[in-house]
């Protein structure tokens, strides 16, 4: 078996050992051995190929765990979805994710500025002690005008704490 | 990605978020054990209290962004 990572596109990437870049058409589908062992250090292993994939071109990061029998197998599975995962390309092209959570109360005030500088965004539960989590589609050149604002967000509200990471892959606009 | 170890753990959390119930779902193989994810997602709901409290004590500095 192998694990499925990451749907770019033609020209295949160049993957160092042991990955593999997968043709599937005008896709590429990114393959590696699967773990065997869910441990926070494979999963930061795994953020960091993506990220060294991510940083110049655009992908889709697979949902962690999925696995194929072959390369054959890769190539089937993303041929069969090949027009879904192509519009969702194209709906990530040029953008990052950046993740945002606030602890302290009424933390949902910031989510207005915030989107107004992202192509979109994804709001989730937040689990206590948070008051918002979110996730941002933010265009690459753009990124540095979100953490000055998360920045400029965390001076003015002192009771609460703008938790900002990224950028990520776009794990949370998977869909076109 | 961060610079400290609270920030590595705020961007651990958002990690296994993302990679445990973001990206694309391709096939209907996933084989990720359940027992496993719990564990994770149990062990970082502990941090994410401890980080609050251990904030609110004054131990550990405000975070802003980690970017």
């Amino acid at each position: 078996m192998i694990e499925l990572y990451a749907i770019a596109e033609q020209p295949a990437p160049e993957v160092p050992s042991p990955l593999r870049a997968v043709a599937a058409g005008s896709l590429v589908a990114v393959c590696g051995p699967a773990d065997d062992e869910v441990t926070p250090e494979a999963l930061w292993q795994r953020e960091m190929v993506l990220e060294g994939l991510m940083a110049d071109r655009n992908l889709l990061p697979v949902r962690y765990g999925t696995r194929v029998e072959d390369e054959e197998a890769a190539a089937r599975a993303v041929e069969e979805r090949r027009e879904h995962l192509a519009a969702a390309l194209e709906r990530v092209r040029g953008a990052v994710e950046l993740s945002v959570r606030v602890v302290g109360e009424a933390g949902t005030a910031v989510h207005e500025p915030l989107l107004a500088l992202a192509r979109d965004a994804v709001v989730s539960r937040p689990q206590a002690p948070e008051s918002h989590r979110a996730a941002y589609l933010v265009d690459r050149a753009a990124i540095q005008e979100f953490v000055d604002t998360v920045a400029a967000l965390q001076r003015t509200t002192t009771n609460l704490q703008v938790l900002c990471t990224g950028p990520w892959p776009p794990y949370s606009f998977t869909s076109p | 990605m961060t610079t400290t170890v609270a920030q590595q753990e705020v961007a651990l959390i958002d990690l296994v978020d993302r990679l445990l119930g973001g990206g694309v779902v391709i096939a209907g193989d996933i084989t990720l054990a359940v027992a496993d994810v719990d564990l994770v997602y149990v062990q970082l709901r502990a941090l994410v209290s401890s980080v609050a409290t251990a904030q609110e004590k004054g131990v550990l500095p405000k975070m802003g962004s980690a970017l």
